[in-house]
């Protein structure tokens, strides 16, 4: 019997990241522009519906050095910092949601989809940020940065939160004792 | 498979992995400062020399920087096409290229390949472990702020010891339901979405079970956090260090004397 939570909490972080970490390399879909379908979220959004939102946050950001150190591309360093650990750290947002208070699978389901949606929206935020950074430092003057960062973020974010979206909603249906905290 | 640490004793591979670290996300500013031919050459020169000393291949550094070549292309073209000054050196109907586009799309490629090539540096020549200690290490002055360093670094540990043993054991799990007739490849994509569930639960259920486990021996063996915790490897700073820092501040003088 482990007594410390804040210990086995650490651990399951730990762990988490590292599923997704390799999810981010099960590549589903390739989109044409170059970005890919993932289900990179998923682990950090279970996660942060079973310890809650500080584990949540913490496994999003190591999750988003984790990326930074093995695959990430830097063109400017704040880009770098929104990109990776402030994107993925705000995927722990989903926390916010407490799962546990809701008795129904189905009301768990629907719970947990609006959390990934809030989680889902604010990661895009970031990258939206770190785009108009990347094209006000690299294009030419008075382009529709705003627009471009829009086009170029929804193109990729967009399909990944969907899918993200079915497959909690389906493990969640499935398995409702993974967002369960054991003790 | 994962990761793009490639192992060496090249001087670059023996630093600090906390110089290096402070090192790259000062030189990504420094990038910035180049506006002229000069302090453009003077940073390739620099970066170049950095890439000499690794003793990493150049096909290496070109496979890491393929990803990024369509985003330079774009850019370039764009720059080529919308950047209005100078004389123009080409004209063709609604097109025409001006001096000023050139310069920009030749200055904002060469800043492409001198970020890209800071970045690659440090994780081609610094292990992710190392940089997981030089990263606790730097944040150790902030657990006063409430930083938890010490377990920030042990959980990327555990990560980054964990990763390839559940990359093979999603890649045994597909396997395993594929023998038993699932498809991951075909089908619309609901069809597929719904392929992937029978991976994750027990991806995910072994995951939290290691986790326990691994909790449970760290308790027996009286794991109490970070206070009053020794390191087996610890990180000294060398005269190689001592050489980057000079470099470093050779190279930012130089960059104020020559831009304009």
């Amino acid at each position: 019997m482990i007594q410390s939570s804040r210990l086995i909490t650490m651990i399951e972080i730990a762990v988490m990241t590292a599923i997704a970490v390799v999810l981010d390399r099960w590549i589903l879909f390739q989109m044409p522009q170059g970005g890919s379908v993932t289900l990179v979220m998923v682990p950090i959004a279970i996660l942060a519906f079973r310890r809650g939102l500080v584990p949540g946050l913490v496994c999003g950001l190591l999750t988003g050095i984790l990326l930074l150190i093995f695959s990430g591309y830097v063109v400017h360093p704040v880009q770098a910092i929104l990109d990776y650990p402030l994107a993925f750290g705000l995927l722990g947002l989903s926390g916010v949601i407490r799962l546990q208070s809701y008795a129904s699978r189905i009301a768990k389901v629907l719970m947990a989809g609006a959390g990934l949606l809030i989680a889902g929206g604010l990661r895009f935020l970031a990258h939206y940020l770190s785009g108009i950074i990347f094209f006000a430092s690299y294009a030419p003057e008075g382009q529709p940065v705003y627009l471009y960062s829009l086009i170029y973020n929804l193109t990729y974010i967009l399909p990944q939160i969907l899918l993200s979206l079915i497959v909690l909603g389906l493990l969640i249906y499935s398995a409702p004792q993974l967002v369960l905290k054991q003790r | 498979m994962i990761g793009q640490y490639i192992p060496g004793h090249s001087p670059l591979h023996q630093m600090d992995p906390r110089a290096k670290l402070l090192f790259v996300f000062a030189y990504m500013f420094a990038v910035f400062l180049a506006n002229n031919p000069a302090t453009y050459g003077l940073l390739v020169l620099f970066t170049g020399i950095g890439i000499y000393f690794s003793r990493i291949s150049l096909s290496v550094f070109y496979r890491s920087m393929k990803p990024v070549f369509i985003l330079i292309l774009l850019t370039s073209l764009l720059h080529l096409w919308m950047t209005r000054g100078g004389e123009a050196l080409f004209s063709f109907s609604f097109l025409t290229i001006y001096e000023e586009g050139v310069r920009q799309a030749i200055y904002i490629s060469i800043r492409f390949f001198l970020l890209m090539a800071a970045a690659s540096l440090l994780t081609f020549t610094t292990s992710p472990i190392d940089l997981t200690d030089g990263m606790e290490s730097l944040l150790k002055p902030f657990e006063r702020l409430g930083v938890p360093a010490h377990e920030l670094a042990l959980m990327m540990s555990i990560a980054l010891r964990f990763i390839p043993t559940l990359w093979e054991e999603t890649e045994k799990i597909k396997k395993a339901q594929m023998a038993r007739g699932a498809d991951f490849e075909s089908g619309h994509v609901f069809k597929r979405v719904k392929s992937y569930i029978p991976v994750l639960i027990p991806l995910f259920i072994s995951a939290f079970r290691r986790a326990e486990d691994l909790a449970l021996a760290m308790e027996s063996r009286c794991y109490r956090g970070g206070k009053g915790r020794t390191k087996w490897r610890e990180l000294h700073y060398s005269h190689l260090d001592v050489v980057l820092l000079l470099l470093f501040v050779i190279l930012l003088t130089a960059l104020w004397l020559l831009r304009k």
